[in-house]
This record gives C-alpha cells, sequence and structure tokens, in this order.
C-alpha cells in the first residue's frame, strides 16, 4: 500500500444497524416516516434515507416492514447475535462420550 | 453524516401553533389511539399528539402475540372477577384493582373492536386446525393455560395500523412529530384543572400549544433512571427509547399524584448491556412458553408442576395442577405464588444436582408441530422487535426449527443475570395514581396504559385507554368551553425547552451525559438496599445536576433537543423515585423494596405530589377501589347499556 493514501475523520458507530440495498431503494421515505425513534434523515432526493442516529435504533424492524421493495436490511449488533447449532452434533457429542 | 452536516428540515423554531379541541389526548401507543377512538366515537373533537408517527409508534408499535386477561372471551371458564382477584393476591394486594379490572371486564371487548378495525386475532386459515390451543368454533388460539383460555395469542403486528386508518376515519386530528413537553392548569396553578399540554416539534421545533375541556394521558412509563449505555441507547430497556415516561414528569412537575414509585425490580432487559434482545435466545417463556428446552448433551429438560411433580406428558404444560384451578403463566417470570403458579422446567440448582450441562438449548424439534408452528413464525413474528431482526433474519441465515437449537444464556427468559444496583421500572411499576374514572388529582386530567401505577402489557393499555377515553368524552361532553390557558405558563414553558438551542456549542453538556450521570446516581443511592442516609446524598446530587447543569445543555437540533428534554424528565422522575423511597419506611417485598433501616410497621399505598414547594405525603389502603364489580357497574351504566345494546343489534 502506497504512503499517499487519504485519511478521514469519522464518528465510530457502535453498530451499523440499518443497511440499505441502494439498488433497490425508490426513494419513497416510508422507513424514515415509519420510525418511532427518528433515527433517519432524508437523503439526497430519490435515493434512500440517512441513517443519522444508529445507536438510538431499538431494532423493531419496522423500518423493513414498512419498505414497498425490500431494500432494508436490519441486524442486531454483533455482540447481541445470538447461537444456534444442529442438535444432532449435541448427540453425536454424547454418543461419543459414553 | 457528520456533525457539522446542514440539517434537513426547516426551522420554525418559536413558531407558535395554537389548536383546540373537546378532548386532548397525549401520546398515540396503544392507549392512546384507543382512547382517541372511544372519545371520537362520542362525538367528541379529539386531538392525539405523539412524539412519533401513530402508524407504528409506541411500545406495541412493532406488534404483539398475546393478549392477556381476556376473561370475557367466550372461550374463558374464569370470571373478571376471579382473575382479579388472583392478580390482586398474587401482589399481597399492591396492584390496581380499578385498571386490572378493566382490562379483564373490558379486555375482550377491545379485541372486538380491534378486529372490527383490521387487526387480525383469528386463525381464519386454520393453519392451527386441531391444535390443543384453539378453539375449532371461534378460531381463536389460546397461551399458557389451555383449559382456561383467558390469554389469546394474536396477530399483532396487523393492530397498530389498523387503530392509526380508524382513528383519521373518525376524523381525530393527529399531530405527528411532536414531544409533549408540560400539562397545562387553570391559572397555572398547581395541582389545578388540567386545560391541556403544550409540545414541541421533534424536527423543525416548532412549539404547539393544545387545549382542551378533558386531557388523556397515555405516554408510557419511565426508563433509563438506572440503565443506561451511550454507544447502544436504543437498546437500554425492554420498550423504545422514546418511551421514557415523560408523561410522569410532566405530572410531577404540575402536582399530579403518584403511587407505588418506590418500587424498582433488578434489572431483566438490557441489551445494550447483559442480555440479549427479548425472544431472540433459547428460553420457555413468554412469548416462547411452553418450548422444550435440553441440555449441552441434548437431554430433554423435564417441566414440573407447582408441586415438584413431574409432567407426564407435553400436553399438561397447558394444564393446571391437580386440585388448581388456573395458572397465570407459566414459568417462573415475577414467580406467581403456589396458588397461581404454572409449570415450569425444574429450578436450575436441581438441575445442576442431576446433572444435565450449560449451556441449554431450546429445542422446538422435539415439539408437536403445531406447538412448534405457533411459537416460531407466529409468536415470534407477531412479538414486537421479532418480526424482522429475530424471524426473518434467523431464517434467512439458515436457522431450521426442525433441526437446530438456539442457545439459552443464564437460566430465564431474561437471558442474564443484572447486578442488584441495575434496576428498572418492570412488573407493575408506580405511576399516576387513580380513581373510577381514571381521573387523576388533576381534574380533567384521565390516565390510561403504562401512565397508570401498576400497568402492564397490551390488553391492560387497550381497554385502560379506551375506559380513559370514554370518560374524558363524557367530562368534556358535561362542559361548555375550555378554560384558556394561562400565558405565563407557555411562556415559562417555551423558554424551558428552548434554552439547549443556545447553549455552549462546544462545551455544553449532551443528553448523553447527563443521562449517564443520574443512571450512575441512581445505582450508587437507590440501589436494592436503601437507608435514607444514601437517598438524602442522591436527593442532593440530582438537585445539582438540576441547578448547575441542566442550564449549561446543549442541543444541535430539534432531534438532540428531544432526547435532552427526554432526560430532563429523566432526571424529574429519578428526583420523584427517591422522594418516593423516602417517603416509605418499612420494606416491602412485594414492591422489591428493601430498607436496611426500615422502622415501623407495614405501610399500604403511599401516594406522593409536589406542591411546588415540598413533597406531601398521603397513605391510601390497598383496598381503597371498594367492592370492585359493584363500584364499576355504579360507574359503568351507560357503558353497560351501550353493550347490550351492541350485542342486541
Amino acid at each position: 500500500m502506497s504512503g499517499s493514501r487519504e485519511f478521514s475523520f469519522r464518528f465510530t458507530p457502535p453498530a451499523v444497524p440499518i443497511r440499505f440495498d441502494e439498488s433497490r431503494c425508490v426513494g419513497c421515505n416510508r422507513c424514515l416516516e415509519a420510525c418511532m425513534i427518528d433515527v433517519m434523515l432524508p437523503g439526497e432526493a430519490g435515493k434512500h434515507p440517512v441513517a443519522a442516529y444508529p445507536d438510538e435504533c431499538w431494532y423493531c424492524g419496522c423500518c423493513v416492514m414498512e419498505c414497498p421493495t425490500g431494500a432494508i436490511s436490519l441486524h442486531h449488533p454483533l455482540m447481541n447475535q445470538t447461537r444456534w447449532v444442529e442438535k444432532a452434533s449435541l448427540l453425536k457429542h454424547r454418543e461419543e462420550e459414553t | 453524516m457528520t456533525e457539522q452536516a446542514k440539517w434537513p428540515y426547516p426551522s420554525r423554531v418559536e413558531e407558535t401553533t395554537r389548536l383546540e379541541a373537546d378532548v386532548l389526548v397525549l401520546g398515540g401507543g396503544i392507549a392512546g389511539c384507543m382512547a382517541a377512538i372511544a372519545a371520537a366515537k362520542r362525538g367528541q373533537s379529539v386531538i392525539l399528539v405523539d412524539k412519533g408517527a401513530v402508524r407504528r409508534s409506541g411500545a406495541g408499535g412493532s406488534g404483539c402475540d398475546h393478549w392477556e386477561s381476556a376473561a370475557t372471551n367466550p372461550c374463558s371458564k374464569v370470571t373478571p372477577e376471579e382473575l382479579l382477584q388472583a392478580m390482586l393476591d398474587d401482589n399481597d394486594g399492591y396492584n390496581n384493582a380499578i385498571s386490572h379490572y378493566i382490562e379483564c371486564r373490558e379486555g375482550w371487548d377491545r379485541l372486538l373492536d380491534i378486529e372490527g378495525m383490521g387487526g387480525k386475532i383469528r386463525d381464519t386459515e386454520d393453519e392451527f386446525a386441531g391444535a390443543d390451543f384453539r378453539d375449532e368454533e371461534s378460531k381463536l388460539l389460546f397461551a399458557y393455560d389451555y383449559v382456561n383460555r383467558f390469554t389469546i395469542r394474536i396477530w399483532g403486528t396487523t393492530f397498530k395500523p389498523a387503530m392509526e386508518r380508524e382513528c383519521r376515519r373518525l376524523g381525530v386530528r393527529l399531530v405527528e412529530r411532536v414531544m409533549v413537553t408540560s400539562l397545562l392548569t387553570e391559572g397555572g396553578r398547581n395541582g389545578g384543572r388540567c386545560v391541556g399540554a403544550t409540545g414541541v416539534h421533534t424536527r423543525d421545533g416548532g412549539f404547539y400549544v393544545f387545549s382542551a375541556k378533558a386531557t388523556v394521558m397515555a405516554l408510557s412509563r419511565p426508563a433509563r433512571i438506572w440503565l443506561f449505555s451511550s454507544a447502544h441507547p436504543g437498546q437500554c430497556e425492554f420498550r423504545p427509547m422514546s418511551c421514557i415516561g415523560d408523561g410522569h414528569a410532566m405530572g410531577w412537575r404540575a402536582g399530579a399524584e403518584f403511587n407505588m414509585m418506590e418500587k424498582s425490580v433488578r434489572a431483566e432487559f438490557s441489551s445494550a448491556g447483559r442480555s440479549f434482545p427479548p425472544y431472540s435466545t433459547g428460553n420457555n417463556h413468554n412469548t416462547w412458553y411452553p418450548a422444550s428446552l435440553i441440555d449441552a448433551e441434548g437431554r430433554e429438560i423435564p417441566y414440573a408442576d407447582r408441586d415438584g411433580d413431574l409432567l407426564p406428558d407435553f400436553a399438561h404444560r397447558g394444564r393446571p395442577a391437580p386440585g388448581q384451578k388456573f395458572f397465570l403463566k407459566g414459568g417462573n417470570i415475577e414467580q406467581a405464588k403456589y396458588e397461581f403458579d404454572g409449570p415450569e422446567t425444574l429450578p436450575y440448582e436441581k438441575l445442576k444436582e442431576l446433572g444435565y450441562k450449560l449451556p441449554f438449548y431450546a429445542d422446538l424439534s422435539a415439539m408437536p408441530e403445531l406447538e412448534r408452528k405457533v411459537i416460531w413464525g407466529m409468536m415470534v413474528g407477531q412479538e414486537g422487535k421479532t418480526q424482522v431482526p429475530v424471524y426473518r433474519n434467523f431464517t434467512q441465515r439458515g436457522f431450521d426449527p426442525e433441526r437446530d437449537v438456539l442457545q439459552c444464556y443464564g437460566v430465564g427468559w431474561t437471558s442474564a443475570e443484572f447486578l442488584p444496583q441495575e434496576r428498572q421500572l418492570f412488573g407493575l411499576p408506580g405511576g399516576f395514581m387513580n380513581d373510577w374514572d381514571l381521573m387523576t388529582n388533576l381534574e380533567g386530567l384521565f390516565v390510561g396504559g403504562d401512565a397508570l401505577f401498576a400497568s402492564n402489557c397490551y390488553g391492560h393499555a387497550a381497554a385502560t385507554g379506551s375506559y380513559a377515553g370514554r370518560k374524558a368524552a363524557a367530562y368534556a361532553g358535561a362542559r361548555t368551553a375550555a378554560v384558556l390557558p394561562w400565558e405565563p405558563q407557555i411562556r415559562a414553558e417555551m423558554e424551558r425547552v428552548y434554552a439547549p438551542l443556545s447553549g455552549d456549542s462546544v462545551n455544553g453538556v449532551g443528553w448523553k451525559e447527563l443521562n449517564e450521570a443520574i443512571a450512575k446516581a441512581m445505582q450508587n443511592y437507590c440501589a436494592e438496599q436503601k437507608r435514607d442516609e444514601l437517598l438524602l446524598s442522591g436527593v442532593e446530587l440530582l438537585e445539582r445536576y438540576q441547578r448547575e447543569v441542566v442550564p449549561h445543555c446543549y442541543a444541535a437540533n430539534p432531534h438532540e433537543l428531544m432526547r435532552l428534554l427526554e432526560v430532563f424528565d429523566i432526571l424529574t422522575v429519578a428526583q420523584m423515585i427517591l422522594q418516593a423511597c423516602l417517603a416509605r419506611r418499612q420494606s416491602c417485598e412485594k414492591l422489591e423494596f428493601y430498607r436496611t433501616d426500615g422502622e415501623g410497621a407495614m405501610e399500604p399505598f403511599i401516594c406522593i405530589r409536589h406542591d411546588g414547594e415540598k413533597v406531601l405525603r398521603r397513605e391510601v389502603p390497598l383496598d381503597y377501589a371498594g367492592n370492585i364489580r359493584e363500584n364499576y357497574e355504579k360507574y359503568n351504566q351507560d357503558y353497560i347499556a351501550e353493550r347490550a345494546g351492541e350485542v342486541e343489534a
């Protein structure tokens, strides 16, 4: 990597709850209007809103429910993503032990 | 977006909009919508003010999966009186007999109203035909006690949009994105008649003055008193962050009386910290009752009845124990007394002795097919916060309930163990004191939903909201004109709410710093064990914040201003809680109130209010509601006649 890279300053978000698929978004702002917390601000005309206050999101999913084109995904912060396993793997483990 | 970015909405700061109606409803959640609908149906002009947008706002905006205490539904084998008595006995009387009787007696009526608006309450597609929890004739689905059938599974994601449409159809004027900041009283007098409210727009900063003949308080219960995360403020508590008890704070400032504010419980939910998002982990409570659990080696964890006797089969998880008429809830969430206790997996200590190994998992695969589907797909899917981030996302990531098992964290539904000083207002917390009209000591101010003392869930919010709306309509109907607000009170409030916009943009204190300081103070001075010296130190510290920090706070735009005004309200509520704790002199187990310096006899309800100078304490008997059924019927002849007419028609 060269040494002439340009840096920028930003406030590091603790998580990125709301992600927009630009190819699907029609810029209707229904997500923004549905949000009870008002975490989004209008973006450029015809484009998706800006998630201006992502830390205030309570992960209710209303923005996704209201989106007419499936352009939004919502993800719990990494620390809150819970784990599942195949049940068979637990039984196999027990068989091996006995 | 950087902090320097231009605000996308125009500024209307100090522009005042004045609106008047017969009935003013503060808060557009479940209770507020049902209040507005009830008042509008009785011919009153109605304004409903909401901090968000009514379609999806409030704690129930995104959904709900079960409706409790529908004792008058056609399949219920429990009467409203029996169910209420259980709720009172289970709490040694420290409960709101009036509001919960309204829930038990009218909840089913409200569910039918909501169905009429377009909400889905029945399995019309016969997806669950033949299930133990289904009534084949009415197509209603029940939860918990399948024999007595008073808790109904619902498709709650459909409810809030239906209520919003109904409000519009009835001509309710919806004022959205306006945060209510104060109550207006006749002549500006503390404790005087409520004549309206003020608000501030959360996008453009415009100022609102509402006046009305009657007002319904339908704002939420307080939150973020002890729990705060500046990284994830939206996940600090169970309810949305906009629900933080603004109503309690403005009520206290206006001289309203509060009950049970000394009650707080060790935290159960804070996915910003110790726990996980509700319903997203393996568990067998609430939405997930009666899921099967297995241990780390796949061994099924036994369920037992209240006597500790193992249940012979799955079906018994929905049945009362031998000799028990009905049970309140399965599981040991807010563990019911023996008389009302439902089935539960064996206690963890017992399981450890028997050799069961952590972690445990919820195992839907081992359950009867319809029981699996009603949890994964209906309940997890209709409960707010689960349809998208849990049901849809987990499914997309490959979770298959017939093959996979979901990990439990901790051993209860809270999915974590909290510290004693980490507290929440949960499990019937304190709120506005009410009479049989759900009116407060401020004449003309009625209360519904979470603003009431000892409130709990969706059905309670809908039933009490509607009741408050109809009482407000009757009160307004008997008055010729609204009393004009007192202008100096409006000017003072305008000055208060706008001050942070002119604060120091570089060194001013922001809302997060203040909220975090309040939460830490409350953890230090109002933890599980209380004593006067600690509480008084807390009072002193919070008074200092009020006096020295609040005037130096800063908000860059109307959104930040809303967040900051919320924290000012949190500060007010925290002060109220300290005063309520000082007012109760003896420990009280059912209020989870413990003093190390307790003195004197057990006390009844202790209500407090602020007269502008000092805090006033009043003892109220636990049975102040009197004979419940007689009094309900005395105060509701019009409603009883109205319903009888509807049934005949």
